[in-house]
């Protein structure tokens, strides 16, 4: 044969190296993969098979001082669209990007959830407004009906072919027995926002999509109220659907919380001052429309009721507020119900800062109970040239300290004021501040405001800008005396303020939350009073600061809302001025005069004179913790 | 012969694998049953083709050429196609799926190059030699190209080539042809996007083909889409570490995340069931079969029976490393059946009719 042979052998040879090199490095692939990473890729097909997802963890309940359930949970069917699904997806995508001429056509969302808006009486856009909602974890389903009409949760079971994108299934969500009682204290709940997602460590461990507290007790007892989470670890195959239930952990549910608000006085003083508002505007103060009631126990600081107006219905939260609700919620035209005026909201003190002037002059021995003023209406002690009125233009005549009080005689004030400024030593704000005026009380709510005491190094420091208006003037003093000028308290503020009169001088710190609950409804944590502030000022001074303030609801002021009271009441009318609004209404009061156990304060926006439809709001809220008889007693007081 | 032997081990061992991967799959009896029925075609044409005496096949290269030029046509033709995975690539009568025309046709290619290359006798050393022997590949290339099949166009590549390392070619030249085929195709995947872009849509080399070789390069890519198939893979065979999960209980197979588990992706399932062992052991047994093949080669008692042999070696060491290199990251993913493994009824025919015709070269060993 010819001459390859010989060679052919090389050939064959090569040949069998190549088929040796080829299965050699296969296997030492493989090596590397099956033996050396074995683990790590077994961990990956696990991870690959199963899927965990959290079981939500049934949210606290809220109840009042005697356990009557305030909020509490129920469960709701929900129609529920998955925003991944096929048909639904490129529309959600195009809603989201940054090209609104992209947006999905109202065409288009009429074909694709027209039928199904017409089935829950809803348009095609509000359906689609939930779904596109972006403060929502992607792969989430999102609620667009709650408690939807049974025959229609049906039908929607029964067609399911036809929205192969609609869920319906069972939520808990939360429920309000007593409707928008307490909505303020309260607060609402809503989806995790990112920011708040984002913003604090208390959230790690939550997902984007998660129910939580977005104000009042909801947001500030959130970490109790939330409980943790389950988990449940099915076995899925590669499209995603479950095959079984691998391991599972239940959820722990959140803890229950009992405040210190009683719901009878809550609703005593919601209805109160929702009739002093319409009695203003019957009394031709068109414009009141807003305000708040604190009512609080003198000796433990628990807040018995916070009442604020314009108010809101907590239960429009549930499943997501529509758009067009929140703006309405936040439009200045409704006068922000969402805000708890009683803790967010600064007014001027007006008279009702004239006890801590009083207390003030006394401790500083400027003054004394039966010391002997002048009020001839004008008053003209920093020079001709600067005026000043009192609110009875006829003048007071001669007027004794306690009367100054209990009339509110202005000019018994500005004399008192006038002498703090001579004095330079700013006295008038400390005994102020040491009432626990401009300052946050602490209260256990979000979003509380600090007031304001104005002195000298503020004025200089708010007018840095402006060096012609730096200069602290005897004004300032004189109009901080009546409680107007820069003065600004909010109501819970004052209402603890004239606590510590009652309290002989001590500030309690005020407070909602009685006790945490475990799940047997044992308390775990009680809330113990709390010392905001010992002001140090003498038994006598309070004494005679007391018997004006007694005398107020007997003579003075505010004698027509208290007549036919048989317990003695201090208190003290105000009617704080603001620029470019009407009237401010206030009345703070403490009964009974002699072993005080609350005091109530409130104030009216734009209502007029404080004894007018103030004072009886509080009149009544004490006849309900008193146990007196609730009546209707509107007065008229052109006092300030 | 030991080769049937092997062999029968591995249609064996495959048809466990099968029977395992199609457990609990819709249909999963039907293709077991299937699989069977082409294991037996597959001995019937086994059988054939060892009685046929193979020398007499070279007469017969001008209606085997067009035998497989009609075989490589037949799914463009209209009325005879099937379309699978994007690859018109099945010959269908009546709706009814017949075969793989490719699979057959790598056969007659092998016979018909055989007989090509051998007429040199063992001794390439002329540049018309070599363009004469490629201009064969060249056709059938561009003829599976129209379905378009491009881990099929490498097969042929593969036999080729171990074909003209037998048949003599000279070093150089092997030189030369790699360059050549470096520029190619980094030229084709130019001029392709060029084309692409001027389209304005997919023309020539398909998106996905481009996509998988391009995966396959940098393998984090494309992780959901064409990485995908190749992360499922090697997570299924990594987490079979030594021993495996068992035949039947691989949860990446079962829960399938494997994609196409029972055809090209079966080594997977494989590895993941029996581990680094079972891999071993397949791995094995291709050694022994191609240890044998080479034995009818070197046994052959002409060139042509020889080059037959060596071009079935080709075919099958190039489909057992693109196979299973695929699975494990080594190779880009194709659409390439693991010989006597892949479910599939028109590769288990022509790969048992290839040990026929290696038994054919080896039982006429000893004639003139």
């Amino acid at each position: 044969m010819s001459t390859y042979r010989q060679e052919l052998k090389s050939r064959f040879a090569t040949l069998g190296i190549i088929i040796l090199v080829v299965l050699a490095a296969l296997l030492v692939r493989l090596w590397t993969i099956q033996v050396l990473n074995g683990e790590s890729y077994a961990a990956l097909a696990e991870n690959n098979r199963v899927r965990e997802i959290s079981l939500e963890a049934p949210r606290g309940r809220i109840y009042d001082r005697n356990g009557v359930e305030l909020v509490t949970n129920r469960a709701a069917l929900a129609v529920s669209i998955d925003p991944s699904a096929e048909a639904i997806r490129p529309l959600v995508v195009r809603a989201q990007n940054d090209d609104t001429a992209d947006d999905p056509t109202q065409a288009e969302l009429k074909e694709t959830f027209g039928e199904l808006a017409t089935m829950l009486g809803k348009t095609p856009e509000e359906i689609f407004e939930r779904v596109a909602d972006v403060n929502q974890e992607a792969l989430r389903s999102r609620v667009v009906a709650l408690d939807a009409d049974m025959s229609v949760v049906a039908q929607l079971l029964e067609r399911q072919e036809d929205f192969p994108w609609v869920q319906v299934e069972e939520v808990a969500v939360r429920e309000y027995p007593n409707g928008s009682l307490a909505a303020h204290v309260l607060g609402y709940t809503g989806t995790i926002s990112e920011e708040q997602y984002e913003s604090s460590p208390e959230y790690a461990g939550y997902e984007i999509g998660d129910t939580v507290g977005k104000s009042g007790a909801e947001l500030e007892f959130e970490g109790v109220l939330q409980g943790d989470k389950g988990w449940r670890r099915i076995e899925v195959n590669a499209s995603g659907k479950p095959q079984g239930i691998v391991s599972e952990q239940a959820a722990r549910p959140g803890n229950d919380i009992r405040l210190t608000i009683d719901i009878e006085t809550q609703r005593v003083a919601e209805e109160q001052l929702a009739a002093a508002l319409e009695e203003a505007r019957k009394q031709e103060q068109y414009n009141a429309r807003a305000g708040a009631v604190v009512a609080v126990d003198i000796a433990t600081g628990e807040v018995l009721a916070m009442a604020s107006q314009p108010t809101y219905d907590p239960s429009a939260f549930i499943g997501g507020i529509s758009t067009e609700e929140w703006k309405t919620l936040n439009a200045k035209k409704s006068e922000y119900p969402l805000n708890n005026r009683a803790i967010m909201a600064a007014y001027p003190a007006a008279s009702t800062f004239k006890a801590f002037t009083g207390i003030a002059g006394l401790e500083a021995r400027i003054t004394y109970e039966n010391k002997p003023y002048y009020c001839g209406g004008r008053w003209t002690e920093m020079g001709a040239k600067w005026p000043k009125w009192c609110w009875r233009r006829s003048g007071h005549g001669t007027i004794s300290f306690h009367n100054g009080v209990v009339q509110s005689c202005d000019t018994v004030f500005y004399e008192i004021g006038y002498e703090f400024y001579r004095r330079e030593k700013e006295e008038l704000q400390a005994t102020a501040r040491a009432f626990g005026l401009g300052s946050e009380t602490g209260i256990d709510l979000p979003g509380e405001v600090a007031g304001r005491i104005p002195d000298i190094a503020w004025k200089k420091e708010f007018n840095r800008n402006y060096p012609e208006y730096q200069m602290w003037l005897p004004g300032d003093t004189v109009n901080m005396a009546i409680g107007q000028g820069d003065v600004l308290v909010t109501p819970l503020q004052l209402t603890m303020a004239y606590a510590g009169i009652a309290n002989d001088g001590t500030v309690i710190r005020p407070h909602v939350l009685k006790e945490v609950l475990d799940s047997e409804g044992t308390p775990i944590l009680t809330e113990e009073p709390q010392v905001l502030s010992e002001t140090g000022v003498s038994d006598k001074s309070l004494a005679v600061m007391t018997r004006a303030l007694v005398d107020v609801t007997e003579e003075g002021t505010a004698r027509a809302s208290f007549v036919g009271f048989d317990v003695t009441v201090a208190g003290k009318t105000g009617t704080a001025e603001v620029k470019g609004k009407d009237d401010y209404a206030w009345f703070v009061a403490f009964a009974p005069a002699k072993n005080p156990r609350y005091a109530v304060g409130l104030v009216i926006e734009q209502a007029g004179h404080g004894g007018a439809v103030a004072a009886p709001v509080a009149r009544n809220v004490l006849a309900q913790l008193l146990g007196e008889p609730i009546v209707t007693v509107w007065a008229t007081d052109d006092s300030r | 012969m030991p080769l049937v032997l092997w062999a029968t081990l591995l249609v064996v061992y495959g048809s466990v694998m099968v029977a395992s991967a199609t457990t609990g799959m819709e249909g999963g009896r039907g293709m077991l049953i299937r699989h069977v029925v082409g294991i037996v075609v597959g001995i019937v044409a086994l059988v054939v083709l060892w009685a046929i005496d193979y020398t007499k096949l070279r007469a017969w290269q001008g209606p085997l050429i067009a035998l497989g030029v009609l075989l490589l046509v037949s799914p463009r033709i209209p009325g005879l196609s099937g379309t699978a995975k994007g690859a018109t690539s099945w010959l269908e009568v009546f709706g009814v799926r017949l075969f793989q025309p490719s699979e057959p046709a790598k056969l007659i290619f092998i016979v018909v190059i055989a007989a090509a290359i051998a007429q040199y006798e063992g001794n390439i050393d002329r540049v018309r030699d070599v363009g004469r022997v490629l201009a064969y590949l060249f056709g059938a290339v561009v003829l599976i190209m129209l379905q378009p099949d491009l881990g099929t166009g490498l097969v042929f590549v593969a036999i080729t080539i171990a074909m003209l390392i037998a048949g003599g070619m000279k070093g150089r030249y092997f030189a030369y042809l790699a360059l050549a085929s470096v520029l190619l195709v980094g030229g084709a995947l130019a001029v392709d996007s060029t084309l692409d872009r001027i389209a304005g849509k997919d023309v020539a080399l398909k998106d996905y083909q481009e996509d998988r070789l391009l995966v396959f390069l940098q393998p984090d890519r494309d992780p959901a889409g064409a990485g995908y198939n190749l992360a499922q893979a090697k997570i299924a065979i990594g987490s079979g570490g030594l021993t495996g999960k068992g035949l039947g209980s691989g949860t990446q197979s079962n829960l399938h995340f494997i994609p196409e588990r029972h055809t090209d992706f079966i080594f997977a399932v494989l590895g993941e069931e029996t581990g680094f062992f079972g891999a071993m052991l397949l791995l094995g047994v291709y050694l022994a079969l191609l240890v044998s093949a080479l034995a009818v080669a070197t046994s052959s008692r002409d060139l042509y029976g020889a080059l037959i042999a060596v071009g079935i070696i080709g075919m099958w060491l190039f489909q057992i490393l693109e196979n299973v290199g695929m699975t494990i990251g080594m190779m880009p993913i194709t659409g390439i059946p693991l010989p006597f493994m892949s479910f599939g009824s028109s590769a288990m025919v022509t790969n048992l009719a290839a040990i026929g015709l290696l038994l054919s070269v080896w039982s006429r060993r000893y004639g003139t």
